[in-house]
């Protein structure tokens, strides 16, 4: 960005060497001295007059038309081809050489029609036309107030003229509608910026203003700078003239609350009247133009040209003091931009309104393209910083939501080892319940049998393997897949049979294939495994049966297994033993049924299951 | 006469199997040993016996290793596990060795040698819990080879210890509860064609745990596959 701008100031330079190179091009003929018969207001003049002829100066800015007649002489008469050039000439023409029109541009009795005189003029002379004693003879049509007139013209040979007369188009239209053309970007670009950066937070301003300032500013410079080459304006002069100015003071208006917002200064106290003073200012720009053009007082607008450049001159220092106090590479851009603009502005209002010249051209239009690129400088910074902004912020979410995932797994591991230390839990309840009830239950028992002395050792034999079994029981209903009963039942069978056989007690097994009960788990598993057990061994130990039978099967939605014996039976009436009592708070315990019918040869326990949910488990 | 290898590390439970042993005419004790060392040299020394009969719990190691030995060394020799409980993972394990069946250590003193000479004569016992654990193993293997939606590999297509439909149907009947003498009368079969076919499964459950480790090494890609 530096070197761009040092690559400028150079352009700049060699642009102004240029110009002054052109002024002093030797060789050539340069007249300078004309009679002139001019008619203003309905009076005709004549008088031997020097050029240039300001118009506007001589007459008020009061329009008229002007006869200019310059006679010279020529040693030779030049055998090849001549050219006339001159830096200004209209702003409507007609250019005479020997009583022969050479030349015309707008009409010259259309009042405030067209505009010739913005660029220079070259007038090609045929060859022959030239003779030793000469006369040109140039008439022209000067509107109120638009720098019309005639300058020195220059002739001679037609490559040298015409080299010079490309030249200053070169810079004052080529170049002027280069510029034009970039500010028009730099608009279009800024307008977008405005449109499409908008944020939407609550209690921040949607959009930034910076942009809309630098938009309008550059609208304002495209059109101003691009008039160059409007010859033909849209509207007639001197409406015409007021829009160049507002169109200039819309420039400068809008570039100060550009610089203002750039330096930060927009949510400020002093805003409202800056903002106030900026208006005024435009407004009295149209004031001075149109009191200027209609009133033809020129005074007003070179005042207010002269009021302008006093306030840009105040505002530059206090920019440029604000700068130094709180430097900022964007604030000291735009201060230094901003004094070397105000300079020019400050040299063209010398130059052309105070100094009258009439073939000056305005510098500003030059240094105004560095408040482009200072824009443009300030948005590829902000891109960057947003940039930059962006990745940090994509960094931070990356981290946290590392951290999160990290919390994530740790919670996720707390929960499982929370879950883990309640299944041990309950495995260690169940554990210490299976020892309490059966193993537990039944060594008590046997050493009871053993104190007392009156039991026999085959009772104490049965009572040691039935705790053995009740161990065997358990560890096997670890694996009961959950809901099985018919797994439950086999295992009890494969378990149990053995002690049946040695009971001399014959098996009937009529066990159907049952489909899992979901809501049996292992717990009530467990339990309807410790009822079926006491059940069979209350046929071996106390039933003296030779036969049982063991059912079950599945059908409306109920379970049932039934363990039938052909002993002897025993009252249902009476209290229950311990072993029945305990079934019976089982089978309420998960919520089944337990029916016990008893009589001589037939003892029928029978378990009722509902397979689609427990019956009041409690 | 049989020859029983006895290896259990409780002297009275070894004594008590010895005499076992020694009450039928058909048995004799060929050796006994109280850790897998002893065991594993005194099977070096010994003559080959025609039954192992050994605890998993030894102090130097498991019974597994001794029956893997004995397996390799003598295949003729059958092997019986000594189990407290005869809970089906130590059961499982232990048919997967190689063994054929299993005591109680609470069984009576007559029943020890009526079982090692049921398992010479054909029976080997299978509980219900192991026969579902078996059926459930054979059920997910399959799946999960029709999941891998690709032949397997050529090793399983040789040793492949596929279940027949006739085994199939007597393992659901024993997971259901029923006895040999049941199934036979279901089945319309012979108790022994029962009892062949269980022996044949355990030959079965032995090779197919040697060819699962193949079968899931080879689909986590630590073996190549072999193309048909």
């Amino acid at each position: 960005m530096k070197a761009s701008l040092r690559r400028l100031f150079l352009l700049l330079c060699w642009c102004l060497s240029a110009a002054v190179w052109a002024g002093q091009s030797d060789g050539l003929l340069v007249l300078d001295r004309a009679h002139a018969v001019v008619q203003v207001g309905g009076q005709a003049q004549a008088a031997e007059v020097s050029l240039p002829y300001h118009w506007d100066r001589l007459h008020r800015t009061q329009g008229g038309w002007g006869q200019f007649e310059l006679a010279f002489t020529l040693n030779d008469r030049p055998s090849d081809p001549w050219g006339a050039y001159l830096p200004r000439l209209g702003n409507a023409y007609r250019f005479w050489l020997n009583g022969n029109l050479l030349q015309e541009a707008g009409n010259p009795d259309k009042v405030n029609g067209e505009d010739h005189a913005k660029s220079s003029t070259y007038v090609p002379i045929p060859t022959g036309l030239l003779t030793t004693h000469n006369t040109l003879r140039i008439e022209i049509r000067a509107d109120d107030g638009r720098r019309g007139g005639l300058s020195p013209i220059t002739l001679g040979p037609a490559d040298q003229v015409l080299a010079l007369h490309q030249e200053a188009q070169r810079w004052r239209v080529q170049v002027s509608m280069s510029i034009a053309v970039f500010s028009w970007l730099v608009a279009l670009i800024s307008l977008v910026l405005w449109i499409t950066q908008d944020d939407p937070r609550p209690g921040q301003p949607r959009r930034d203003n910076t942009y809309l300032w630098a938009a309008l500013a550059e609208l304002c410079w495209s059109l101003r700078v691009g008039d160059v080459a409007i010859t033909h304006p849209p509207i007639p002069w001197p409406w015409w003239g007021i829009v160049a100015t507002a169109s200039f003071a819309g420039w400068i208006c809008c570039t100060a609350l550009f610089c203002h917002h750039v330096a930060g200064w927009q949510n400020g106290r002093g805003m409202r009247w800056f903002s106030l003073g900026v208006a005024a200012l435009f407004l009295s720009s149209v004031a001075a133009s149109a009191i200027s053009l209609f009133a033809l007082e020129p005074a007003y607008l070179t005042a207010w040209l002269g009021l302008a450049n006093l306030c840009f001159v105040a505002y530059a220092l206090v920019y440029t003091v604000a700068a130094w106090r709180k430097p900022d590479v964007a604030r000291w851009l735009v201060a230094l931009v901003g004094c070397l603009n105000v300079a020019m502005g400050l040299r063209d209002w010398l130059a052309i309104r105070i100094s009258g010249s009439l073939n000056d051209n305005t510098w500003i239009r030059y240094s105004s393209v560095l408040f482009g690129l200072t824009l443009v400088y300030i948005v590829v910074m902000r891109f960057r910083e947003a940039s930059a902004q962006a990745r940090e912020a994509r960094d931070l979410l990356a981290q946290r939501v590392r951290e999160k995932e990290l919390e994530l797994q740790e919670s996720y591991r707390r929960l499982e080892q929370l879950a883990r230390e309640q299944e041990r839990g309950a495995e260690r309840a169940r554990i210490l319940r299976d020892m309490h009830d059966g193993v537990g239950a039944h060594i008590s028992s046997a050493i009871r049998q053993l104190q007392s002395g009156r039991s026999s050792q085959g009772e104490l034999l049965s009572t040691l393997r039935d705790s053995l079994d009740q161990l065997k029981l358990s560890i096997d209903a670890i694996h009961l897949p959950t809901g099985d009963i018919t797994a439950l039942l086999a295992n009890l069978r494969y378990r149990l049979e053995p002690r049946l056989r040695a009971c001399d007690i014959e098996l009937e097994w009529a066990v159907d294939l049952i489909d899992p009960i979901p809501w049996l788990d292992a717990q009530a598993m467990r339990q309807l495994q410790f009822m079926v057990f006491e059940a069979l061994s209350n046929v071996m130990q106390h039933a003296h049966a030779r036969r049982v039978r063991i059912e079950a099967e599945a059908h409306d939605g109920l379970a049932r297994i039934r363990l039938i014996d052909d002993g002897h039976g025993f009252d249902t009436r009476v209290p229950p033993r311990r072993g029945l009592k305990s079934m019976q708070e089982r089978a309420q315990g998960i919520g089944v049924v337990l029916d016990l019918q008893s009589q001589p040869g037939r003892t029928v326990v029978a378990i009722g299951i509902p397979t689609g949910g427990a019956n009041g488990a409690g | 006469m049989w020859r029983v290898f006895i290896v259990e590390d409780d002297p009275d439970m070894r004594e008590f199997f010895e005499s076992g042993v020694a009450r039928s005419t058909h048995l004799c004790v060929a050796a006994s040993a109280g850790t897998v060392a002893q065991a594993l040299a005194l099977l070096d020394e010994a003559d080959p016996p025609d039954v192992l009969l050994t605890d998993l719990q030894l102090p130097d190691g498991s019974g597994l290793e001794i029956i893997r030995a004995v397996r390799q060394r003598f295949p003729a020799c059958e092997s019986l596990v000594i189990s407290m409980f005869g809970d089906e993972d130590n059961v499982l394990a232990a048919i997967e060795a190689g063994a054929l069946g299993y005591i109680h250590k609470d069984a009576a003193p007559d029943d020890i040698a009526q079982t090692i000479l049921d398992m010479k004569a054909g029976a080997s016992p299978i509980s219900p819990m192991v026969a579902r654990r078996v059926l459930a193993k054979y059920v997910s293997l399959q799946s999960r080879r029709a999941e891998l939606a690709e032949p397997p590999p050529q090793v399983l297509d040789d040793e492949r210890p596929a279940l027949s439909r006739r085994e199939q149907e007597v393992l659901e009947l024993i997971a259901r509860g029923f006895s040999y003498q049941e199934i036979a009368r279901l089945q319309r079969v012979s108790v022994h064609t029962v009892q062949t076919h269980i022996k044949n499964l355990y030959g079965k459950l032995a090779v197919h745990s040697k060819v699962e480790a193949v079968f899931e090494a080879t689909r986590m890609g630590l073996l190549p596959r072999v193309s048909r």
